[in-house]
């Protein structure tokens, strides 16, 4: 009996068009979608070449810190190189900055640098900061050599190598002494969150697929049920088989929405791949037992019911960063209570905590969190099952 | 006029749609309007640090967190590692500056410490480890000539405080021309969703067989039927071209009153009608009224992604963007974009935009052929 | 004879309203009995309390002579019930609704499948097993429909309304399996208002209106208790008062009308109503058409009882 209600209920819910579309094709269409969209972000975000143009003015001919100084910086060679310079008249110059070529212009007036640009932006106040530290290394050189040259003056040397001080004090100047470390993690792409939201809205859309098989045994939701309820069989072991058949199919849902993330998409869900299998059932679970509990506790027709689980799963998902993961953010950080009861945001933290975190402290809170909420709502359903007779059909 | 008044009782059923969508481009082509002056001054970008200090806040410490302050926006959050650490992957902070313990002491023995950083890898934090490393560094090469802490800090200070002039050529206000390029490229998505949504539904309720079987022995003339059924769908889009345009008036404000809002205004129009015309042809080969729904995001979501609706052009990888020129959403945002930073309003500046809205209409011409092709054929039931 | 069900007292009350109001009645084995009534009478809320997929609220149900209840598995698996709606998978073919419903009652697989080929031909869907029901007409979608409900062979079958908007042809299919069902031993439970299919098929019939028993009995038995038993129609073209009133007094007539061209006499006895007629139409030489005489019908009875029509 139950294998045989088993595989009509797959066989029924694979035939259900509209249902796999949403389940199975349109997760998977909007995770194409998004990479599309979202591919080029981060590396856009990374500092770009500037393109910068320079007046070729006397000023800065005869100035050897600019000139050497924008050179390096220019250096196709360099790793760290930051502009494309052109050296150009001022006439020049002006024409490209109105067509957009370059960002700005600089010109040195009494060794002053003077910048023009069309608007403000990080590349121009990148443009204005670089040609201030310029600035003040001939500041510092400046100090430093009047200083020795004072050093040595001091100390009854009037025959002053200006040649030696001058390099002995650019020596200074370039020696490359700031000693920093960075301990962030790698794994930073935050566009990473989208996909994992995608993971989670398929674990809850999952949930329709529960409330239509449950309503296929429930004699007030469906005529079929009807016929279920005729039958000489426990309406438990039914409706378990059913319930068991929409998980294995929302499971395949998840698994392929997994396998085109991880290998056409090249989503990133950390190391762990056990630990995810875990989230995924855990997360399809939380999803099932939503639509159990919207199937046996709301009296209403099909469309109602999947609106429901529609709209708790778009709101979860929305709370959780899917329409952008600012949101997520600044629930998590201003009213955290929110994004702990949304299993939309559980499954797409426990995600994060496993891509992000080293340490499993977050993904088993969230582990945890799915299985108290799919335990509750089961527990609902049961209860509502048990009390239910129909005093109208 | 029976077909009309049809036509509105189908379209009061479907009302909750339309508000969904206008509500969206409320809540989302809205959402990043958060209004800031006027900036035909420089502006210098700063980037998000947040300073996490272990020692004392004196000497060259507190100097440090003095520059970085007033060259960066400093972020407090809780002194909590995992606190820091989704806001550095939110972007909510661009570097992290650990300061560590006895840092003014080391430095002042010559010890050059080392101190910790936490980096987001994106443009704002470069600049963030620029400002860092400058400071260390004059800091560094006054120290080794330079033995009293009061002496150095005013040196540092004074090297540091070499600024460049600036001059902004643009008068053009940038600020509420992207806020209107954004309301209207999230436009984009509302338009095609509702029309489509809307337009399938009711061509679908129409042409459902069994009432097709009606009209088609009704004693009304199919074509004057077709033409009114047209009709009625044009006349809703313009009623909801006519909504989204109030909204952006109300929304982006004064701007819209100038050439550009003319333009913004145009272009929309132009790109209202094409989603009509798309609508229609879908509505005329779908008679399915389930999968609808399905349809309506895929393409209208499909053409917002992939054209830059949600994510600006310019951050979309090249592959796309070529995709996208076979869509007529691509040639509606293209304009919205040129129109963020058009400056000089004469006919060479113009007319990449006309050449756009050239294409756009292109595109409702094709439609309208195709529609007429399908609907020939489906004349006859079966 | 064994009494299938039992029902006593039976009451189902909504709000405001008693659905079914004190019930009680028998159902014998082997019969075909009609639950008769226009629709909102209570027929199907009867069905569904004696299936126990609604609570009522007293009364008792005997089925097989043990107490109806909602786990009374032994009982439900001699049961069928054909519902008034079409309850099948749309995503299922025929043979497969078939098979998922009949395998809620058989579970080996060789004796189902022979059950579903037997029900299949019953209905006559034999074409038609790998079609989807979106594919049918409604007619066959009906049949499908009932197949649906009494593969498993049941010996106690409740058909609610199973012919509603179906063609003639499927119809009489339809009739002529619920006739086979009987034969091969089964005790057949049918609603409908169509009373021609009553008189056709049912053994035995209970009359409701309101939730009540208006009458219980066969076909003839209920035609009894109306007190006419005669119709007599006459074509007549013109026909003078004196006539009629003439006509008023002769022997057994209960009434008399003359409109439209038509004389329509009813008569309380049977019994030469109608040569007695042709003779005194003979004798004033009134000419006439045509003349025909009919029982009444179940709708007259009706009528008679309620003051009303059967059909709405």
């Amino acid at each position: 009996m139950f294998i045989h209600n088993f595989k009509y209920s797959l066989k029924t819910l694979f035939r259900n068009k509209e249902l796999i579309f949403w389940t199975f094709a349109f997760p998977i269409i909007l995770a194409t979608f998004f990479n599309m969209a979202f591919s080029d972000i981060e590396n856009s975000e990374k500092l770009d070449i500037i393109n910068i143009a320079i007046i070729q003015n006397d000023d800065f001919n005869n100035n050897e810190v600019f000139k050497s100084a924008f050179e390096e910086m220019s250096d196709k060679n360099n790793k760290d190189r930051l502009f494309e310079t052109k050296y150009t008249t001022k006439e020049e110059a002006q024409k490209l900055l109105e067509e957009e070529k370059i960002v700005g212009y600089m010109e040195l007036v009494d060794n002053k640098p003077k910048l023009t640009f069309i608007t403000s932006g990080i590349n121009e106040t990148i443009f204005k900061y670089v040609s201030e530290e310029i600035m003040q290394t001939s500041n510092i050189i400046n100090n430093l050599t009047e200083e020795e040259i004072q050093n040595q003056i001091m100390t009854g040397n009037f025959n002053v190598d200006y040649e030696s001080i001058y390099n002995k004090v650019i020596e200074i100047t370039t020696e490359e002494n700031v000693k920093l470390k960075n301990i962030s993690s790698d794994n930073l792409s935050y566009t990473m969150i989208e996909f994992y939201t995608l993971i989670a809205m398929v674990c809850l859309y999952g949930g329709i697929l529960g409330t239509v098989s449950i309503n296929q045994n429930l004699a007030n939701m469906s005529n079929q049920g009807k016929r279920v309820s005729i039958a000489p069989t426990t309406k438990g072991k039914v409706i378990l088989s059913s319930v068991l058949a929409s998980y294995i199919t929302q499971l395949i849902g998840v698994a392929l929405l997994f396998i085109y993330t991880i290998f056409v998409l090249n989503v990133d869900y950390g190391n762990n791949l056990g630990l995810i299998i875990i989230l995924a059932l855990v997360g399809s679970l939380a999803g099932l037992s939503l639509g159990t509990m919207v199937a046996t506790t709301i009296k209403s027709n099909e469309n109602v019911k999947t609106g429901i689980i529609l709209s708790i799963t778009m709101l979860g998902c929305f709370l959780s960063g899917m329409m952008g993961i600012t949101m997520k953010y600044i629930i998590d950080k201003n009213i955290p209570i929110i994004n702990k009861l949304n299993p939309a945001n559980m499954i797409t933290d426990g995600l994060y905590s496993l891509y992000y975190y080293e340490t499993l402290d977050r993904y088993i809170f969230n582990v945890v969190s799915l299985l108290i909420f799919a335990f509750i709502l089961i527990a609902v359903s049961y209860i509502s099952l048990r009390r239910q007779k129909y005093d109208s059909i | 006029m029976t077909v009309f008044k049809t036509f509105l009782k189908i379209l009061n059923k479907n009302k909750f749609i339309i508000i969904l969508y206008t509500m969206f481009l409320i809540f989302f082509g809205g959402f990043n309007m958060q209004t800031s002056e006027n900036n035909t001054n420089f502006v210098a970008s700063k980037p998000d640090i947040m300073i996490v200090n272990y020692d004392e806040e004196k000497g060259i410490t507190k100097d440090l967190i003095k520059y970085i302050e007033e060259n960066s926006n400093v972020v407090d959050l809780k002194k909590n590692e995992d606190a820091i650490n989704d806001a550095l992957f939110y972007r909510d902070v661009n570097y992290v500056v650990y300061i560590p313990k006895n840092y003014n002491k080391d430095f002042m023995d010559g010890k050059n410490p080392e101190i910790e950083i936490k980096s987001t890898g994106d443009y704002q934090s470069s600049f963030a480890e620029m400002l860092l490393s400058r400071y260390i560094k004059v800091a560094n090469i006054y120290q080794k000539s330079i033995n009293s802490e009061e002496e150095l800090i005013s040196k540092i200070n004074e090297t540091l405080s070499k600024k460049s002039e600036v001059e902004i050529t643009s008068k053009l206000d940038t600020n509420i021309l992207s806020k209107a390029t954004f309301y209207y490229n999230f436009a984009n998505y509302s338009i095609m969703a509702c029309l489509i949504y809307v337009i399938c539904l009711i061509l679908a309720s129409f042409k459902d067989i069994k009432i097709q079987k009606r009209t088609i022995i009704s004693s009304t003339n199919y074509k004057t039927l077709n033409r009114q059924l047209l009709l009625s769908n044009s006349l809703f889009s313009i009623i909801l071209w006519m909504i989204y345009v109030t909204l952006s008036f109300i929304l982006v404000g004064d701007i819209m009153f100038s050439i550009h809002g003319i333009f913004y205004l145009i272009n929309s129009f132009v790109f209202t009608i094409c989603a009509t015309t798309i609508a229609l042809f879908i509505g005329n080969i779908i008679s399915n009224k389930n999968a609808i729904s399905g349809i309506v995001n895929v393409i209208a979501l499909g053409s917002s992604f992939l054209c830059g609706a949600f994510v600006p052009m310019e951050w979309l990888p090249e592959g796309v963007i070529k995709i996208a020129h076979i869509l007529p959403s691509y040639y509606y945002i293209s304009n919205n974009e040129i129109l963020k930073t058009l400056e000089i309003i004469n006919f060479n500046t113009i007319k990449p935009i006309l050449l756009n809205i050239i294409i756009i209409l292109s595109f409702s011409i094709i439609f309208i052929i195709l529609t007429n092709i399908v609907s020939k054929r489906k004349q006859k039931i079966g | 004879m064994k009494n299938v069900i039992e029902v006593k007292n039976l009451i189902k009350e909504y709000k405001e309203i008693k659905a079914v109001d004190n019930l009680s009645f028998e159902v014998h084995e082997g019969e075909i009995l009609g639950l008769l009534g226009p629709n909102g009478s209570g027929k199907t809320t009867t069905i569904n309390c004696l299936l126990s997929l609604l609570n009522y609220s007293s009364g008792s149900i005997k089925i097989f002579g043990k107490e109806m209840k909602p786990d009374s598995y032994d009982i439900k698996s001699k049961i069928g019930v054909v519902f008034q709606d079409v309850a099948v998978f749309e995503e299922l073919t025929v043979y497969d609704n078939i098979d998922y419903f009949c395998g809620l009652y058989i579970k080996d697989k060789k004796l189902r499948k022979q059950y579903i080929e037997d029900a299949i031909e019953l209905v006559g869907l034999e074409e038609f097993k790998k079609f989807y029901p979106k594919q049918l007409s409604g007619g066959l979608l009906r049949r499908l429909n009932i197949a649906c409900g009494i593969a498993h062979k049941p010996k106690l079958i409740f058909l609610d309304e199973p012919t509603v908007a179906v063609d003639p042809q499927s119809r009489n299919n339809i009739l002529d399996g619920i006739k086979k069902l009987r034969d091969n031993g089964a005790t057949i439970i049918y609603t409908t208002h169509y009373m021609e299919e009553v008189e056709i098929i049912c053994d035995r019939i209970i009359i409701l209106d309101k939730g009540k028993i208006l009458a219980t009995g066969t076909s003839d038995e209920l035609k009894e208790l109306a007190k006419i038993e005669e119709k007599i129609t006459v074509e007549i073209n013109e026909l003078q008062e004196n006539y009629i009133e003439d006509i008023k007094k002769s022997k057994n007539v209960d009434e008399v009308k003359y409109t439209n061209s038509l004389l329509l006499v009813t008569y309380t006895k049977g019994k030469n109503n109608l040569v007695e007629l042709m003779e005194y139409l003979k004798e004033n030489k009134i000419k006439y058409n045509k003349i025909y005489s009919e029982r009444p019908t179940l709708n007259d009875v009706f009528l008679e009882l309620t003051g009303k029509e059967l059909r709405d």
